[in-house]
This record gives C-alpha cells, sequence and structure tokens, in this order.
C-alpha cells in the first residue's frame, strides 16, 4: 500500500511517495521513480556514447576504401533493399515489445508470453540476417582485415548485433520466468527495464542504418563493378549456401 | 518544523545484525558500503605505496646524470606503472572509499542504491588491478635488486655491477610484459608492430578498472537521486555529495570513449585490424593500411581531459567540507559553487585537443580549443574565490585536516596558473612533453587531489574508524610533505623550460640539468618520509588513539549526528533535513532562537543530543521494523565476487597461454570461455537472489 506523506520544511513542501513498512519489495525513494529504471536510464546515457565513439569512428573511416582504392567498396556490397526489410523486423520488434509491457500491465500473462515470444523471434531475424550479411560480405572479400572501412563497419554493426542478441537473451528470460509463474503484474517494472533497453537498441539502429546504408557513397576508383543483387535472389542464395553447408 | 508531531518510540532490543559479523567470508560477501569504503580505501593505499616506490625508482635514476640504477627500458616500465597506477589505482579509487563512506551518511541513507552492484565495483577494480600488478610484482623486485646493487657500487665504489646483465627480467614469469608505453599510450607505439603481449595487458586492466568505474558511478547517480533523506532538496545537498553526483556523470559519459578506443587498439592488435594504423608491414614494405594513429589520441583525450576532472573534483568536494567546518562559518556562494562544479564538469568535454596542440591540427581547432580551455579557467577561479572568502573572517582552525585543504588550495592554484599557460598554443609548443608539463600535472593532481584526500582521511578518520588521528605528527606530515613536494616539483619547472624532456631515462651532465634533478630527488625523499610518519600515525592510532566521538570537529552535516563508527545501519530513524548545514541549524539558530526565553535553552540542549530531527517516513519505517524485531539492511552476497572472477578469468585467458577451444571462426581460450560461464552463473544467481 503506498502512502503518501506531506513534510512541511522550512523552504517549502516536498511530497514524499512512501511504499508502506520496511517489507516493501521497492524503499521509498526521493524522486518516486524507480531506482533500477533511473539505472538503465542512465546505462542508455553512456550507451549513447559508446555507439557515438563507434559511429564517429565509422564516419571517418566511411571512404577510406574508396579514396585509397582497396575493394570492395560500399556500394558494391551494400544492399538496401535486404538491409530494409531486416531493419523493418527490429522496428516492428519495438511494437511487439509496447504490447507486451501493456500485457502484463494488465495482467495479461498469456499476452505478455506472446507478445515477448514475438518481440525475441523478431530480434533473432534481426541478428540471424546480420549474421548472413556478414557472411557475404566475407565472401565478397570484405573482411575486418581488407580495409579500415570494413572494420569500421564490422565493429559498430556487430557491437549492435551483440547488443540485440543480449536483448533476446535477455527477453528470452523473461519468458522463461514467466512461464514458472514468477512475473507478477507488480513486476512489470522489469519488462518495462528490457523494454528501454530493447527500444533504445531499435533507435540505435535508425541511426545506424541511415549512416551506414541509407547516405549515398561515391562509386569506387573503376566505377560501378556490379549491380548489388536483389533482396528476395540473395536470401535464397544464402539460404542454398547454407543447405549446402549442412553436413547431411 | 517545531509543529510536526514526533511520535517517540523505543528502540527495540534488536538482534546482532547479520552484517557486523566478522570473518573473511563476511568481508567476500559484504554490501555495506562502509565496508566497500575501507576496501577501496586501502587498496588505493597499498597502490599509493607500490606507485611512490616506482617514483622513488624513477628519481633515483635521475638523481645524477648517466645514471644507472635502471636501464632505458625499466625506466620505461617504471613511469607507465607510476602514471597508470596513480590515476587508476589511487586516486580514483581513493576518491570511490570517500564516495562510499560519505554520500549515504550525507543523505541520510542505509545504504547505496545498489549494494550488491557496489560490492561488484570493487571486487572489479580489484580484478583490474591485478591483471595491471601481476607482472609488475614479478618484475619489481629484480629492479630494487639491481638498484641496491647500483646504490652498493656507488656508495663503495666496488664495480659489482660490471659485466652483470639486466639478470633479473627475462627469467621470472610475467617479469617481460610490464607495460612500458606511457599511461596515454599512443598509436602506433601500442600497435603490435612496435610492441609486445605487455599492451594487451595494459590495455584489458584498463577494461576491467573501466567497469568498475563505471558501476560505481550509476550506483551513486542514482543514489544521491533517489536515496536522499525527506527534506533534502537537491540545492541543501553537502557539496561533496554534489561532487559525488558531477563526477559520477563525467565518469558515466567520459569512459566509453576509452572503452571503446581500447576496444579498438584490442581489435588492431589481435583482430587484424588497422584503425591505428597509418602503415601496415607486408612482405617487407609498407603499405598504406588507411588508418589513423589520430583517432587513438582523440578518443583518448575525449576521455583523457574528463578524466582529469573525475580526479579532482572528489578533491575539491573533500576540500569543501574541510573548509568551512574550521573556519566556523557555512561555505561562501554555496549556489555558485555547484554552478561552478557543474561548468567544469561540461567545459571539460570541450577542450580535449589541448592535449594535442603540437600534432599539428591545424589553426581553427587549436584557436578553438585554445579559447575553450582558458574558459575552464573561471569556473575553477570562482572555487578558489569562495575557498578564501569563506576562510575570510572565520576562526581558523588549522588542524591537520584544514592544513592540507589550504594546502591544495595554493599548490592547485600553482598548477592551475601552469595549466592557462598550457592554454596559449605558442608557449604550449615550447613546454610540450618537456619537464614543464610535469611539473604541471603534479601540482594539480599531486598538490590537488592526493592533498586534499589525505586531508580527508585525517577529516574522516575518526568517522570511520572511531580513533582521533595524532594532530602532531600529521601537521609534522603536513609540512614536511609541502616542503618535500613543492622541492621534488617546482624546480621541473625550471627543468622544462631549461628544455629537458619527460620520459628519458637519463641526461648528460653537460646539459646542466644535474643541479635541480638532485633536489627534486631530495624533495621525493622527504615525500617518502612523510608518508613514513603517516603510516607511524596510523599504527599507532589504532593501538593507543584517542576514541572519538560523534562529531570531533562540530561538522554541520549529517554524517557527524550519528557516532564514531557509525553502527551498520547507520541512521537508525531517517532524519529530517530542513536547512543546508542542518546540524549547525539544529545546534546553534535554535539556541539562538530561544535565547530570548531563558527558560527554553535548557529544554534546546536537551533537544541537540536526539539530533537530528525525525522524518516522519523514518519513524513509520523504524516502527514497522521494530514490530518485525529486526533493523532491514541489504543481504550479503556472494554473487558480485563470483561475477568479478568471471570477469577476471575472461580478460586473463586472453592474456596468457592456454589451450583454445575452437568455435566455427574463434578459438576461445579455455581460461575465458570458463570465466564467461562463471559470469552468466554469476549474473542469473544475482537475478534470482532476493535482494533483502
Amino acid at each position: 500500500m503506498a502512502i503518501a506523506i506531506e513534510v512541511e520544511t522550512a523552504r517549502g513542501a516536498g511530497h514524499i511517495d512512501h511504499g508502506g513498512h520496511g517489507h516493501s519489495e521497492h524503499p521509498p525513494t526521493s524522486t518516486g521513480l524507480d531506482s533500477r529504471k533511473m539505472l538503465m536510464w542512465l546505462f542508455l546515457a553512456s550507451d549513447c556514447m559508446f555507439f557515438g565513439t563507434l559511429i564517429s569512428t565509422y564516419m571517418i573511416y566511411r571512404n577510406r576504401a574508396i579514396e585509397l582504392g582497396t575493394p570492395p567498396y560500399p556500394n558494391e556490397i551494400f544492399d538496401i533493399p535486404y538491409t530494409s526489410v531486416s531493419a523493418f523486423v527490429l522496428l516492428m520488434s519495438s511494437l511487439t515489445m509496447v504490447l507486451a509491457l501493456s500485457a502484463i500491465q494488465r495482467g495479461d500473462h498469456r499476452g505478455l508470453r506472446i507478445w515477448i515470444a514475438a518481440t525475441a523471434l523478431l530480434g533473432a531475424i534481426f541478428v540471424g540476417g546480420q549474421f548472413f550479411e556478414f557472411t557475404e560480405f566475407t565472401h565478397e572479400g570484405l573482411g575486418l582485415s581488407t580495409s579500415v572501412f570494413g572494420a569500421s563497419f564490422f565493429v559498430l554493426t556487430g557491437f549492435h548485433g551483440a547488443h540485440v542478441t543480449i536483448g533476446v537473451v535477455w527477453l528470452l528470460s523473461i519468458l522463461f520466468i514467466s512461464l514458472r509463474g514468477g512475473m507478477p503484474a507488480e513486476k512489470a517494472v522489469d519488462v518495462e527495464i528490457a523494454g528501454l533497453y530493447w527500444h533504445f537498441v531499435d533507435i540505435v539502429w535508425i541511426v545506424i542504418f541511415t549512416l551506414v546504408y541509407l547516405i549515398p557513397y561515391a562509386d569506387g576508383p573503376e566505377g560501378v563493378v556490379e549491380e548489388a543483387p536483389h533482396a528476395f535472389l540473395r536470401l535464397v542464395t544464402v539460404g542454398e549456401r547454407f543447405l549446402a553447408a549442412l553436413p547431411f | 518544523m517545531a509543529s510536526i508531531a514526533q511520535p517517540q518510540i523505543q528502540a527495540p532490543t534488536l538482534p546482532k545484525p547479520q552484517a557486523e559479523e566478522s570473518g573473511l567470508w563476511s568481508w567476500l560477501t559484504t554490501v555495506d558500503h562502509k565496508r566497500i569504503a575501507k576496501m577501496y580505501g586501502i587498496s588505493a593505499f597499498l597502490f599509493f605505496l607500490l606507485g611512490g616506490l616506482e617514483a622513488l625508482l624513477i628519481r633515483a635514476q635521475l638523481s645524477r646524470p648517466e645514471n644507472n640504477v635502471v636501464d632505458a627500458q625499466r625506466y620505461s616500465e617504471l613511469f607507465t606503472i607510476h602514471g597508470t597506477t596513480m590515476i587508476f589505482l589511487v586516486v580514483m579509487p581513493l576518491s570511490v572509499a570517500f564516495f562510499n563512506l560519505v554520500v549515504p551518511l550525507q543523505i541520510g541513507a542505509r545504504d547505496v542504491a545498489f549494494p550488491r552492484l557496489n560490492a561488484f565495483s570493487y571486487w572489479t577494480f580489484l580484478a583490474g588491478a591485478l591483471i595491471l600488478y601481476i607482472p609488475v610484482l614479478f618484475s619489481l623486485p629484480g629492479i630494487f635488486a639491481h638498484a641496491a646493487a647500483v646504490a652498493w657500487s656507488n656508495i663503495l665504489g666496488s664495480p659489482l655491477l660490471n659485466g652483470v646483465q639486466p639478470w633479473f627480467d627475462a627469467n621470472l614469469p610475467f617479469a617481460t610484459v610490464v607495460p612500458d608505453q606511457g599511461w596515454y599510450g599512443y598509436a602506433p607505439l601500442t600497435e603490435s608492430l612496435f610492441s609486445g603481449r605487455e599492451i594487451d595487458f595494459w590495455a584489458l586492466s584498463l577494461q576491467v578498472l573501466g567497469v568498475a568505474s563505471m558501476a560505481g558511478a550509476f550506483n551513486f547517480i542514482v543514489t544521491i537521486i533517489n536515496m536522499r533523506a525527506p527534506g533534502m532538496s537537491m540545492m541543501r545537498m553537502p557539496m561533496f555529495t554534489w561532487s559525488t553526483l558531477i563526477v559520477s556523470i563525467l565518469i558515466v559519459l567520459a569512459f566509453p570513449a576509452i572503452t571503446i578506443a581500447l576496444v579498438l587498439l584490442t581489435f588492431d592488435r589481435l583482430g587484424g585490424t588497422m584503425f591505428y594504423r597509418a602503415f601496415s608491414l607486408t612482405d617487407g614494405t609498407l603499405v598504406t593500411a588507411g588508418g589513423d594513429p589520430m583517432l587513438w589520441q582523440h578518443l583518448f583525450w575525449i576521455f583523457g581531459h574528463p578524466e582529469v576532472y573525475i580526479l579532482i573534483l572528489p578533491a575539491f568536494g573533500l576540500v569543501n567540507e574541510i573548509i568551512p567546518v574550521f573556519s566556523r562559518k557555512p561555505l561562501f556562494g554555496y549556489a555558485v559553487m555547484v554552478y561552478a562544479t557543474a561548468a567544469i564538469a561540461f567545459l571539460g568535454f570541450g577542450v580535449w585537443v589541448h592535449h594535442m596542440f603540437t600534432t599539428g591540427i591545424g589553426p581553427t581547432p587549436v584557436a578553438a580549443f585554445s579559447a575553450s580551455t582558458m574558459l575552464i579557467a573561471i569556473p575553477t577561479g570562482v572555487k578558489i574565490l569562495n575557498w578564501t572568502a569563506t576562510m575570510w573572517g572565520g576562526s581558523l582552525q588549522f588542524t591537520t585536516a584544514m592544513l592540507f585543504a589550504v594546502g591544495l588550495v595554493s599548490q592547485f592554484v600553482i598548477g592551475g596558473l601552469s595549466g592557462v599557460m598550457h592554454a596559449v598554443v605558442p608557449v604550449d609548443t615550447h613546454h610540450n612533453d618537456s619537464y614543464f608539463v610535469v611539473a604541471h600535472f603534479h601540482y594539480v593532481l599531486f598538490g590537488g587531489s592526493i592533498f586534499a584526500l589525505i586531508g580527508g582521511l585525517f577529516y574522516y578518520w575518526p568517522k570511520v574508524f572511531g580513533k582521533m588521528l595524532d594532530e602532531r605528527l600529521g601537521k609534522i606530515q603536513f609540512w614536511l610533505q609541502f616542503a618535500g613536494f613543492n622541492l621534488t616539483f617546482f624546480p621541473m619547472h625550471f627543468l622544462g623550460l631549461a628544455g629537458m624532456p619527460r620520459r628519458y631515462s637519463t641526461y648528460s651532465f653537460e646539459s646542466g640539468w644535474w643541479f635541480w634533478n638532485i633536489i627534486a630527488s631530495i624533495g621525493a625523499l622527504m615525500i617518502a618520509a612523510s608518508v613514513l610518519i603517516f603510516l607511524i600515525n596510523v599504527t599507532r592510532t589504532t593501538r593507543f588513539g584517542r576514541q572519538a566521538e560523534a562529531n570531533p570537529w562540530d561538522g554541520s552535516t549529517l554524517e557527524w549526528a550519528i557516532p564514531s563508527p557509525p553502527p551498520v545501519y547507520n541512521f537508525r530513524i531517517t532524519p529530517l533535513v530542513t536547512h543546508r548545514d542542518q546540524l549547525w541549524h539544529d545546534k546553534y539558530d535554535r539556541v539562538q532562537e530561544s535565547a530570548g526565553r531563558p527558560d527554553q535553552v535548557a529544554d534546546t540542549i536537551v533537544a541537540i543530543d536526539q539530533l537530528p530531527e525525525r522524518s516522519p517516513v523514518g519513524v513509520a519505517v523504524a516502527e514497522a521494523e521494530a514490530e518485525e524485531g529486526h533493523i532491514h539492511l541489504p543481504n550479503p552476497s556472494y554473487y558480485p565476487l563470483l561475477l568479478s572472477i568471471g570477469l577476471f578469468l575472461l580478460a586473463f585467458g586472453i592474456l596468457v597461454n592456454n589451450p583454445h577451444i575452437q568455435l566455427g571462426f574463434f578459438g576461445i581460450p579455455i581460461i575465458s570461455a570458463f570465466g564467461f560461464l562463471l559470469l552468466v552463473t554469476a549474473l542469473y544467481g544475482w537475478s534470482f537472489e532476493p535482494a533483502g
């Protein structure tokens, strides 16, 4: 039971929200905000600086392969339709995340499980898509040590992919806890904190997608070497290669 | 205020609280902020002694021209380790020790917001320090043996050393992996072309230390914003708490830059990338690689300049506590002091290029960063003015703590002035990489940070340990340290202007630098003697020290309202804050208010024993606890320690030779894999453990 106590002070009134006695799950806080939620916001502030540093590095090096004439060049390998699809998948996962939080806040456990599973699945599809993209780029000759363009691309998008992977593991943990009956509506803030993280990772992808893929690059010194393959064809190729790689 | 009804409750007979238990296990699993403060303080002080020994070896080598106490390689290792130690293993953790000790007490809280995260910060700090110090501890004895042999042959004239090779290094494990590239690790010196395993030790150590710092910083921001006692608005917070808040924000925003910089460096060294490599060596020819060593400098100093404020602002915070108490006056210009601290932190992010004026970066950035650097002198000058104005007309008490605080004000002004000189680009170009710079940053970091931190030790010692440090020995220590410090570092200004470059292991007699160098070395011995006096003081105090009362200095902030040392729960009943200098208000203003009615004075003085006033919330919690029969405290936990061990093994596996598990493209060292498993296990155990 939350009770509010007005404290008259010499300089004015302060309002304190206080969650009952010492046994309560969340002790009273000065601002009334949940401390763990505040911790997540602060972590995201610092994560902005992590991504900011990596994005700056990429922006410095994005044209280096073209300038030095060390192929493959961005226009040859980036496939905007393909990456648009996976970006769309990731953005949709923010919607399902919102629905999951809304479900648990209403005490709808089935809704929580469905939408959390959907979010984790969409996230996993994105990570899988990125894995295939990386494999493709490697086949086309872009490695970590090919050029600083390649290095900064892989480290930036890989760092983001690691964030999504951690998010997927987190969401699956929530799903598991909920299936074990450990996620009552009073613990909706646990889902909300995971949601904050998830939305942040999505927003960062919008920035990365714009700066890395959408802003045009000059062609390489030899001009346009080949048209980027159609996204669908590419998926089929990747699928075939994947099947071919299976040991049976 | 007096109108608030105060329910009188009897303190119940309490079972002995869990965290009061002694023994090794209770320390390993503790989440008590006061115990963590002690562990931080003791570790930092041990590293202070080691960093001091390294400094003494440096001064021994430089005490005369063409000396051979250490060779050039050993010398490079010594200045690298000395710098890294003093910054990351001494000033930062010692500041964090004070954050831990003081902040929850000053804001009237029972602990920090995340007690287990706090324990994790400490153990991770220790893990990072160990990664750096495992190689150092293996090589220091050899260096000392060599130095002793040189001293022997110098004094007795017997050529004990003729033909003796540096026998101490190669045979011991780890002794060849002591970092030697300088504390800011400029590329391309750190690239694999020019260096070995030692850079990986240094880089991963800083990574782990960064995790510890950031975890601590998150914790303190949330604690300060969310755990304040009722009535303590932001502008009623003690200045040390303000400093902690602002420093924590700096850590949270500045550390990512170096973390990423080190990640990129590690990729360059282990993953074949070329972020900092302009050229690579292929089949004996240099090929343009496309990377840029300047990227390292930018990323490092975007972290590195806020870092110097991370080092000095806690010291300023301590001085803000000490000077008003021993001037018997509230701090002059409290609000302006808060704004000045915030302004320094904000501007600190916009000045990093002044470390790079001589890189040929071009006139526009140089002019812009020169101007922004000069701007910082304004809020800093405001602070100096406020301290002076606080002392002005006060009844000054020159206790040891006050001497050290005033020592900071005077020494920091000297360091600050040479800092403004460096903002002037032509002057900076002349001073760059000379001993003038060495003099400058020792004036701000030793004359600034270390002086205030030692002052803070004298000020808070009674609160932590319940014993008063000896004032007579303290004053001898101060004057010896003050004289030794100036003798060591002031001549370095002359040496720098005379052209002596930093980081050279020796110099010729003809250079004419020997005179001020021998003076500086004598000064270093005086500093060492002063630290020895402090150790004697601590030993004596522990044995025979006078018992401290709750408020031995008549301080004005909440930490002085509770017994020394504080009980494990800090405040039995959460206090109610109505004024900035709460205890002074309660003690003096109230007596003054009732002065017109002498019959009430006695009552008021009786009320002083019950300071501070109780908050209704605190009373409600305490009443509930009385019913339950125990005081609500966070439970001890071993998961923070396990998580830190996991992190340590994860990093350590990358550094030492051990079998790899092949997983697709990646070979994963078996120690790292084990560390990762431990880390994940601890993380899940932590998440499912009731926080208590």
